[in-house]
């Protein structure tokens, strides 16, 4: 317990000051709870998630850093390896190949460099995975691009609107 | 890879047998007794009947000749390749403990080989001399006698060492691959640092381990199943049959590790243990929330997560969840993940209704399972009463009997065989009943047959078995003259062979598939039907034997003629039994 608090308390100190080195990513603690964080992240530029911003919802165990935390999307997302309705994500770093040496801004990374390169093969999300697995990538860009701005953008950039 | 037998030959253990069918091993010293001039013509004739089947293939390991041959192998690879122990215990722990494997990679590309196990080239980041180093896991920073590293150069305090080592222990068998906590690195993390960084405890465990994977890793070695028993088998791949007796004198399937159950063959057995456990909460459970790995078959819960499953370590084996078929070959030919094709067209094909209407006939004949049930599950309860018995026997009757009838010991010992016959063939007789009840019922010869021989030795069993139970009290409780004594001890080891003789005959045929049916023709297909008739009476009246002075009217009007003595149908032409040596 103290040396998972520990050791979030100095992620939480590093975070403070690689703010303004890592623009994409936006790691918040919870104000009550340091076992709590949510994140931000822009959606990866060239990707149907461009000009999108995902919230991820962080839960850590205790036995931190030695097991890896619960990450999922609270904004809704179309990506093969998301489940379309928890926001439960399929990424083996977090579950059979999780290090200590991890942090949650790398996990946020990783979570990036996902939605930039999807896994189709094992899919959670099972008709974004087909549509890849298919060869319609165009299918399923529209898809994913029509989800970002549904649930990912700023009211006024709603497809509905204008 | 042959050559690695060769090797382990050199320090084998010597095996300790008990076959109970092979028969001169256990009379061969017992010529001195009177009474026993017709065992030993028994001894002669299954001489040459099982001998090819009691050759030594198996070797039973106890835990330090497990270690010491570990010990070795390490020694072997670490001499030869000029490496560490600890660098030759991962390169073995990877080819599954097989030396001429790790040779032959190592030879044909060893870069290959060092990368696949994590053994760096000691391409340190050289340390700095002095100062404080940061711990990659807990980010304090520490001077460097707190800090470790492993081949790699990565440092990382020993707290945080002890607790990532620790973690991976907990985890299971797969801290046996352990990797340095950077995750593109992968250097090993082998049994040295493991030594040097956790507690006691944890290293028991991983030693444990070590130890477990290298008997489980192995293809020709198993662990005794027995509960509380540390020894394992080696056994010699296709070498007749696989009934192994441990030190523990536990005996048991080499093949599928359920007890001995020869002559029915492990996929009978399975069937029918879990036709057994069928009712249990347990098993519904199981076979509801569980489906077993495809590989090892474990059964495997899913509680989250993708299609996509990959087995514990050490079995990893990658499978999808649906068709469980291999994970490696979905792609576009099954038409996408989720919707795996197989799965549909499996459904489509009637498969599920098939396991359906299966299950719903296995109602239906509820009542004949129950026949065969409770026929297996008696002899199982009567097996372990008589090794209770045999116990007792041992320990308490055989001195008290021998006082009172002024024998040695020795002399008694046809006392201790009769109960060891009595508990082999309870075993036999046991698994017979799983047998018949999957034998088809449209094989109407086979299953005559059959019960005919399940029913004879059945018979012949019930009579030792009373002989040994009670009649024998007569002579520890009472005081009985020393000539009654002799003719009991003629009695007794006479039914111990005859009854010997018996399921020697059953296991063969059974493991002939009863092919003897057909070569016998029409003739003795009448025998049999009527044997068959008169021996499912002498089933339900335990103890009663077969239709007694039913024997001379039988030999007349068919091709051969029983016994007196044992009612064993001999040929025409035999002028002594077959299976006592009584006369005609």
């Amino acid at each position: 317990m103290q040396a998972s608090r520990a050791r979030l308390f100095k992620e939480y100190k590093e975070v403070q000051r690689e703010k303004v080195a890592d623009p994409d990513i936006q790691l918040v603690c919870d104000d009550s709870n340091i076992f709590k964080w949510t994140a931000l992240i822009k959606g990866p530029s060239e990707t149907p998630y461009e000009g999108g911003v995902f919230q991820l919802a962080f839960s850590v165990p205790e036995q931190y850093p030695l097991q890896p935390p619960q990450v999922r999307f609270l904004t809704k997302i179309f990506h093969p390896n998301v489940h379309f309705k928890t926001g439960e994500i399929c990424l083996d770093i977090l579950k059979n190949a999780w290090s200590p040496a991890w942090t949650l801004q790398s996990v946020c990374r990783a979570i990036i460099a996902l939605m930039a390169h999807p896994e189709p093969d094992s899919p959670l999300n099972c008709d974004s995975g087909n549509l890849l697995r298919s060869g319609d990538v165009r299918g399923f860009q529209s898809m994913a691009k029509m989800y970002t701005r549904l649930a990912a953008m700023p009211k006024k950039g709603r497809i509905f609107s204008t | 890879m042959d050559s690695e037998d060769d090797m382990h030959d050199a320090n084998d253990v010597d095996s300790y047998e008990e076959d109970y069918y092979s028969g001169d091993a256990m009379y061969s010293d017992d010529d001195d007794d009177a009474g026993y001039e017709f065992l030993d013509n028994a001894s002669d004739d299954s001489d040459d009947v099982s001998v090819s089947r009691q050759q030594k293939n198996y070797t039973i390991l106890k835990e330090d000749d497990i270690r010491q041959r570990q010990e070795d192998d390490i020694t072997r690879i670490s001499s030869v390749l000029s490496i560490s122990r600890d660098s030759a215990c991962m390169l073995l722990r990877r080819f599954n403990w097989n030396v001429s494997n790790v040779h032959e990679a190592w030879f044909a590309n060893e870069d290959a080989v060092r990368k696949a196990v994590g053994m760096l080239d000691n391409i340190n980041i050289n340390p700095p001399k002095a100062g404080e180093l940061p711990c990659g896991i807990c980010f304090e920073s520490y001077t460097l006698d707190s800090v470790s590293t492993a081949a790699c150069g990565h440092p990382f305090c020993n707290t945080c060492w002890a607790a990532y080592i620790s973690t991976s222990i907990n985890d299971g068998p797969g801290c046996l691959t352990l990797r340095c906590p950077i995750p593109s690195c992968g250097a090993a993390v082998g049994v040295d640092m493991v030594n040097m960084l956790t507690s006691d405890e944890d290293k028991k465990k991983y030693r444990r381990y070590l130890l477990r994977s290298y008997i489980e890793d192995n293809r020709k070695t198993k662990w005794c199943p027995a509960p509380g028993c540390d020894c394992a088998i080696e056994f010699d791949l296709g070498s007749g049959s696989y009934d192994v007796t441990c030190y523990c004198s536990y005996s048991f399937c080499w093949n599928c590790t359920e007890e001995a159950h020869r002559p029915v063959d492990c996929e009978t057995v399975s069937k029918w243990i879990m036709k057994n456990s069928a009712e249990s909460e347990n098993m519904n459970w199981i076979l509801a929330n569980s489906k077993p790995c495809p590989k090892c078959k474990r059964p495997i819960e899913k509680n989250q997560g993708c299609m996509h499953m990959t087995c514990n370590p050490p079995c990893k084996y990658e499978f999808c969840w649906l068709c469980l078929g291999q994970w490696s070959d979905h792609g576009e030919r099954t038409g996408g993940f989720y919707a795996c094709n197989r799965y549909e067209s499996a459904k489509q094909e009637g498969a599920y209704d098939e396991s359906e209407r299966r299950r719903e006939m296995a109602k239906n004949s509820l009542e004949r399972y129950t026949h065969y049930y409770e026929r297996w599950a008696t002899n199982q309860s009567s097996r372990q009463k008589a090794l209770a018995d045999l116990l007792q026997m041992q320990t308490v009757h055989l001195a008290k009997l021998s006082e009172r009838q002024c024998q040695p010991e020795t002399q008694l010992k046809f006392i201790l065989e009769a109960w060891l016959q009595i508990v082999e063939c309870r075993r036999v007789l046991k698994w017979t009943y799983a047998y018949g009840y999957y034998l088809p019922e449209q094989e109407v010869a086979k299953r005559q047959f059959f019960e005919y021989l399940q029913g004879e030795a059945e018979a012949g069993l019930e009579r030792l078995h009373q002989c040994a139970e009670k009649e024998l009290h007569t002579y520890i409780d009472g005081n009985a003259s020393q000539e009654e004594f002799n003719n009991f001890r003629t009695k007794l080891a006479g039914l111990t062979t005859v009854t010997r003789n018996y399921f020697e005959n059953l296991v063969r045929a059974l493991e002939n598939g009863l092919s003897d049916v057909d070569s016998h023709g029409a003739s003795s297909k009448t025998s049999t039907s009527k044997h068959a008739a008169g021996t499912s009476k002498s089933k339900s009246g335990k103890g009663k034997g077969p239709t007694k002075g039913g024997g001379s009217t039988r030999a007349d009007d068919l091709t051969g003629w029983s016994c007196d003595q044992c009612t064993y149908m001999n040929p025409k032409n035999a002028t002594s039994c077959q299976m006592c040596h009584t006369s005609r």
